[in-house]
């Protein structure tokens, strides 16, 4: 009876580990950190973290199938330089549009690189990292491209009532994605091919297309980012983004994801991405040198990643 | 015997290919390409990717993989520029120590706690980038703690030359012979199996533990070694002195013909894969392509690579 209890308690303390930690995280800056529940904190977090947030949502897609999107950071560059130079000729809108189809075409080709052929994920979305890169700094000449454009810019830097519009944004997708990956048809079988890509093949699923369209919408999902990322700026830098792919896994895999694919949740990627942040900002307001952020954030993700392990060796035990 | 006829295949068609890619370089270069002083250069700027990617191959091999390889390069070059008032030996030695602890910690996250490679090395990287701002104070680092400027002994390993050929190519040579010398040796050989499949490996009672510690224990050294280059290269340590190296020893390693899924992929392969990659750069510099399009070349290369040996496969 015991034994029941603590298995649950200890399965419910894994499946919302991250929500937990978010609020133990939050508690503790709001009780012991001055300034950290001043307004101008609170939406520099969300400004910031509502790009990764965007990026994250991408990666969960591409993770619950069981693969791995590396070629997020070089996209953000990507977008953010593309759109740079349609606004040059044309207004935001077109811009946005513009990086936003040619980032979802070149996601659109690692998916069939990835539904069609033998290339793992890791390499072919690798190799599309370096295509990214090129691509940007070759548009850009390897030189920033300030953004004129207030309508654009607005993207980074509106508010309603106070909250940033792109971190609204953020959560209205979340929501969205949340919907989508528990209701709609496709979104069951994203969780199914991830969980074994043989039963769902037997079942009837398509898992070639599947695949192409996960990737497409996280090259969608990090576009977005992007603009977001420079209008924030307000300049477009083919080297900007860099190592932001690690940031979104992590997040993904704080909040429950597993690299094997087939188990994370949007509830638990958002948490990840809001924890980091959350922690980021207390390191900062607590005069902690900037240099440790890392490390802590290493610690956390192993402690995320053993305590997901443990309960999934404990599940195997009883079973 | 088919195993034996394939696997030399392998490594035929690799061969072939770096072939091609040096006869095309030495048309456009109207034979620039293949003077000596040019082909060693090739060896002499991949040397440090070279030692990084027989490290990364290893891990690989063992069906794990080293985010965390750029990362180590970064830290030791500090850790070495930093202990220099010590004296040479000892500031070495002591990055290697340090150095192998990272990889033991790794190696026992992996082995005994069972997480997967590719987060604990993702979270070690972070860890060990963190570690090597604090101690270097976040920017590159010119001279030992107490201001003892860098060795010239470290200094003058790029200018050095043993029988006419340059110590980093030597070094390099030396890394490769370690690793082929530690495939051969009882728990090397096991590397295969236990990157195979690793339920069989356990069954049939291989010692696992040794085997993957020791994967991220050489790997870890190789990197120290891949740093100690870096600083004789730069005159400099830099925390972020491995920036490119984890990805483009990831790149070489399958180009080589290596499986990420583990248990597949010879040295001789990742050896030709680093000179692909190298070579591939010096065409592209022959030919004057922008560097800014460089990655994008690279990448596209890289897939073309890998579709390749997946489709023989």
């Amino acid at each position: 009876m015991e034994k029941v209890f603590f298995d649950k308690a200890f399965g419910v303390l894994n499946k919302y580990s991250a929500i937990i930690a978010l609020a133990i995280v939050v508690l503790y800056g709001a009780l012991f950190v001055p300034n950290f529940l001043r307004e101008a904190n609170m939406t520099a977090i969300l400004y910031q973290y509502s790009i990764i947030g965007f990026l994250a949502l991408g990666q969960l897609l591409v993770i619950l199938t069981g693969g791995i999107d590396l070629s997020q950071g070089s996209f953000v560059a990507l977008t953010s330089v593309v759109a740079a130079t349609i606004m040059v000729h044309a207004g935001a809108i077109p811009a946005a549009l513009g990086a936003l189809i040619l980032c979802g075409g070149l996601g659109l080709v690692s998916g069939i690189i990835v539904a069609k052929t033998k290339i793992p994920a890791f390499v072919a979305t690798l190799g599309m990292l370096g295509i990214g890169r090129g691509l940007a700094k070759f548009i850009a000449n390897a030189k920033p491209i300030p953004i004129q454009n207030d309508l654009f810019k607005s993207l980074g830097r509106a508010e309603l009532f106070g909250i940033p519009v792109c971190f609204l944004l953020w959560i209205l997708v979340c929501i969205l994605l949340f919907w989508f990956l528990k209701k709609r048809r496709l979104g069951r079988y994203i969780y199914a091919v991830g969980s074994s890509e043989e039963s769902a093949r037997l079942a009837g699923i398509n898992i070639a297309r599947t695949k192409m369209f996960v990737y497409m919408m996280a090259s969608l999902f990090t576009a977005f980012g992007g603009l977001i990322w420079a209008a924030r700026l307000g300049s477009a830098s083919p080297i900007g983004g860099m190592n932001y792919e690690m940031e979104s896994i992590a997040a993904v895999v704080v909040g429950g994801g597993s690299l094997n694919g087939g188990v994370g949740s949007v509830l638990g990627t958002a948490a990840g991405v809001l924890l980091f942040g959350v922690i980021n900002s207390i390191l900062n307001l607590s005069g902690i040198s900037p240099f440790w952020q890392g490390a802590i954030k290493g610690i956390i993700i192993l402690l995320a990643v053993a305590i997901s392990q443990l309960q999934r060796r404990r599940n195997s035990k009883y079973k | 015997m088919k195993n034996v006829l394939t696997q030399s295949k392998d490594t035929l068609q690799l061969v072939t290919v770096l072939i091609i890619l040096c006869i095309f370089a030495a048309f456009l270069s109207k034979g620039v390409f293949i003077q000596p002083v040019n082909l060693t250069n090739i060896l002499v700027q991949n040397s440090i990717l070279m030692i990084v990617a027989l490290g990364q191959f290893l891990i690989i091999l063992s069906k794990g993989i080293d985010l965390n390889a750029g990362n180590i390069v970064g830290f030791t070059s500090v850790a070495i520029v930093l202990t220099q008032g010590y004296g040479t030996g000892l500031s070495v030695g002591v990055t290697l120590i340090a150095a192998l602890v990272i990889g033991a910690i790794t190696g026992c996250l992996v082995h005994f706690v069972k997480l997967p490679a590719f987060v604990v090395t993702l979270a070690m990287s972070q860890i060990v980038y963190s570690i090597t701002k604090v101690i270097g104070g976040g920017a590159a680092v010119y001279t030992g703690t107490d201001g003892t400027p860098i060795s010239p002994v470290i200094l003058e390993i790029y200018s050095v030359r043993m029988l006419e050929i340059p110590l980093p190519v030597l070094m390099s040579a030396i890394a490769v012979a370690v690793v082929a010398l530690y495939l051969k040796t009882t728990t090397g050989h096991f590397v295969y199996a236990v990157g195979g499949n690793e339920r069989t490996a356990a069954i049939s009672g291989l010692p696992i533990a040794r085997v993957k510690i020791s994967v991220y224990l050489l790997s870890a050294a190789l990197g120290c070694m891949a740093g100690l280059m870096f600083v004789a290269r730069v005159g400099l340590g830099d925390p972020q002195a491995g920036d490119n190296l984890t990805l483009d020893s990831i790149a070489a390693v399958t180009v080589g013909g290596a499986s990420l899924s583990g248990g597949v992929g010879k040295i001789s392969g990742a050896v030709i894969g680093v000179l692909i990659l190298g070579v591939l750069n010096n065409i592209l510099n022959l030919l004057n392509v922008p560097p800014t399009i460089q990655p994008a070349i690279k990448g596209a290369i890289i897939l073309l690579a890998v579709y390749l040996n997946s489709v023989k496969g």
